[in-house]
């Protein structure tokens, strides 16, 4: 207690160095977030790391023997060829809530302040219903005596039902509609940053509303927009659930079958390795898009 | 005077009933959407034991959780491919049939099977097939066996279940191999008429493949025949059969893990639902086959002309025997042959 004053005086003639390192007392403020890491982010890796480099018994437990089987199926075409429609699907969906979320971003940023209020609270509204009951809305809505089927022939559009549930339309649909959120927000926070006089001036200066767009505005949203994509992409890549409730399970994706190695394959470090080899694919893609993006700062 | 008494008598009370409250508790691990609510509620009124009840939605996850010792469970509810290995990898604790009066009431033909061959770790909670379900009203033609089920006239109108080893099995089934006979060879033989059929599916769905029938996206199934029991409940236009190639028979048990804390309390929870008029009200919620004989005679006559739940006799039945590490290679060999479309 009585320590508090001292360090207190202390700080009163910090020099500019000791100001901008971080004191022990900020690293006292970080230990929650540390222990949160350590605990939850680095145990469970070391983990699945040291589990992937194992045998397994006939229950799929791991038996502690070195071996390197696991990484060697990983390769294995059957899973290769499921990682990339897993990335296809991911990326699919990526560009797709950036076209249609960068417009709403753009909108609900230059709204009037009770207006922003309003339709951000829009956007939010889903988060208050369980990912799960929503995802079985849509399978009300686009079942063949569903919603949709049924407006469809109420304005007889169409005399019969189309097939809606159980194909990629549908895990595309679900896709984008669970992950549309992800992308909105951070672009919102980027654009309601643009200073308004930025957008004028360069009107002023003779740019059409194109050249505005892609010299101003563009570039100003590209943190929301770089932070969007990461937050769509890596986890639509893993979702295993909505292709289960709306594909179908037909077409299996990296998810599942990560998913079924600690249930029915009932082999642990398989799944182990999977997972090991996924999250070096996003530490090395990360690594890229940070090494591009500082050499073309350079450039 | 009046306060003190209003705060240390409860008090009072409070303390001397926590220890006794301790002792009568019992841990149920069971599937979900399988155990009635009414019927621990009951044997909590009758016995004033507490039953905390936990579910699992696939046998693999109640292996893990039982061999990761994650909770400490004093019943548990496999199937019996699942029980085999458990009592062979001696998770189970042996049953005191001196402690179950109603263990008479079973049906004989239900006990002594392959995964428990002497009963001494097991007693059946229920059972059921693997058949077919057609929707009668879109489905005028019959439809007996596996091969008619995947003809090209019903791509895209089938839902099967989301299981590996079922898939196999139903291709053994047509080639008249040996179901529980899981090898690379076997397998090979398998793999070109299960990629044929995956091409015909519209859905895969273990968890309620009774929905895609209900809502009309698929014609024809195949299901555990719970699911089209609450189908045929539901609409009589659901038909179930069982497949003329021969069928996949599982029973659940009810067991108690060799590390179980309230071994007493386990059986009397498993003695209870032994007692016909409380298996009556899991066949009421639950349609699968009640193999407690007792139980069968207060069923409606409605619930027991149920061709799902009370096939007619004479089918070919068998229940799956565990296969270890194979079930990787089925895996494997379904997840390529689902991606190849």
């Amino acid at each position: 207690m009585d320590a508090l004053p001292a360090t207190g005086a202390g700080a009163a003639s910090p020099t500019a160095a000791d100001a901008r390192r971080a004191g022990w007392r900020a690293w006292l403020l970080l230990t929650p977030v540390v222990g949160w890491l350590v605990l939850f982010v680095v145990v469970p890796t070391a983990v699945l790391f040291v589990y992937s480099l194992c045998e397994r018994d006939e229950l799929g437990r791991v038996v502690f023997t070195f071996s390197l089987e696991s990484y060697g199926r990983v390769f294995d075409t059957v899973y290769v060829r499921i990682f990339a429609r897993s990335i296809g699907y991911a990326a699919f969906t990526t560009v797709a809530c950036l076209i249609i979320g960068f417009p709403v971003a753009y909108v609900i940023g230059r709204a009037t302040e009770a207006w922003r209020q309003r339709l951000l609270l829009l956007v939010m509204v889903p988060f208050w219903t369980s990912f799960l009951i929503r995802t079985y809305a849509w399978i009300t809505i686009l079942k063949q005596e569903g919603l949709l089927n049924g407006l469809l022939q109420l304005v007889s559009l169409s005399a019969q039902p189309f097939d809606l549930l159980y194909t990629p339309f549908a895990v595309s649909i679900g896709l984008i509609y669970a992950y549309l959120p992800f992308m909105i927000l951070p672009i919102y926070g980027s654009v309601e940053k643009i200073d308004g006089s930025v957008i004028e001036a360069a009107h002023d200066l003779g740019a059409g509303p194109w050249r505005v767009f892609s010299a101003v505005i563009l570039p100003l949203s590209m943190p929301g927009i770089a932070a969007g994509t990461l937050l769509v992409f890596v986890p639509a890549i893993a979702m295993f659930a909505i292709t289960d409730l709306l594909g179908g399970a037909r077409v299996p994706l990296i998810g599942n079958v990560i998913q079924n190695q600690f249930l029915q394959a009932r082999d642990w470090p398989f799944g182990a390795a999977l997972g090991m080899v996924f999250m070096a694919l996003f530490v090395v893609t990360y690594w890229l898009l940070l090494r591009f993006g500082r050499e073309e700062e350079v450039a | 005077m009046h306060l003190r008494t209003c705060v240390i008598v409860p008090l009072l009370a409070l303390v001397t009933a926590l220890p006794a409250r301790a002792a009568e508790e019992l841990n149920l691990f069971g599937w979900s959407e399988y155990v009635p609510q009414t019927v621990l509620d009951g044997f909590t009124k009758a016995t004033g034991i507490k039953v905390n009840f936990e579910t699992y939605s696939s046998n693999e996850e109640l292996l893990s959780k039982l061999v990761a010792g994650a909770g400490n469970y004093d019943v548990i509810q496999p199937s019996d491919y699942a029980a085999e290995v458990m009592i062979r990898q001696k998770l189970l604790a042996p049953i005191e049939p001196a402690k179950l009066p109603h263990l008479k009431n079973l049906d004989a033909d239900m006990l002594r099977r392959p995964h428990d061959p002497e009963g001494r770790f097991t007693v059946p909670y229920m059972s059921g097939t693997v058949g077919i379900v057609v929707n009668t009203e879109k489905v005028k033609t019959p439809v007996k066996a596996y091969r008619d089920v995947f003809a090209p006239r019903f791509k895209d109108r089938l839902v099967v279940l989301n299981d590996s080893r079922e898939l196999v099995t139903w291709a053994l089934y047509t080639q008249g191999a040996p179901i529980n006979t899981i090898n690379a060879a076997a397998l090979a033989k398998a793999r070109p008429v299960i990629a044929d059929w995956v091409k015909l599916v519209k859905v895969f769905d273990s968890d309620s493949p009774k929905t895609a029938l209900l809502n009309g996206d698929v014609d024809v199934g195949i299901v555990w025949s719970g699911e089209a029991a609450i189908l045929w409940n539901t609409d009589k236009k659901f038909a179930y059969t069982i497949p003329a190639e021969g069928a996949h028979q599982f029973i659940d048990v009810l067991a108690i893990p060799a590390s179980a804390k309230h071994k007493d309390a386990a059986h009397k929870l498993i003695d209870y639902i032994l007692q016909p008029e409380v298996s009556k009200l899991i066949s009421d919620a639950f349609p699968y086959t009640n193999p407690n004989r007792e139980a069968r005679k207060l069923l409606s006559a409605e619930a027991l002309a149920n061709p799902a739940s009370y096939p007619p006799p004479g089918a070919k039945l068998e229940t799956f025997r565990d296969i270890g590490r194979a079930a990787a290679d089925i895996d494997r060999l379904v997840t390529d042959l689902k991606s190849a479309r």
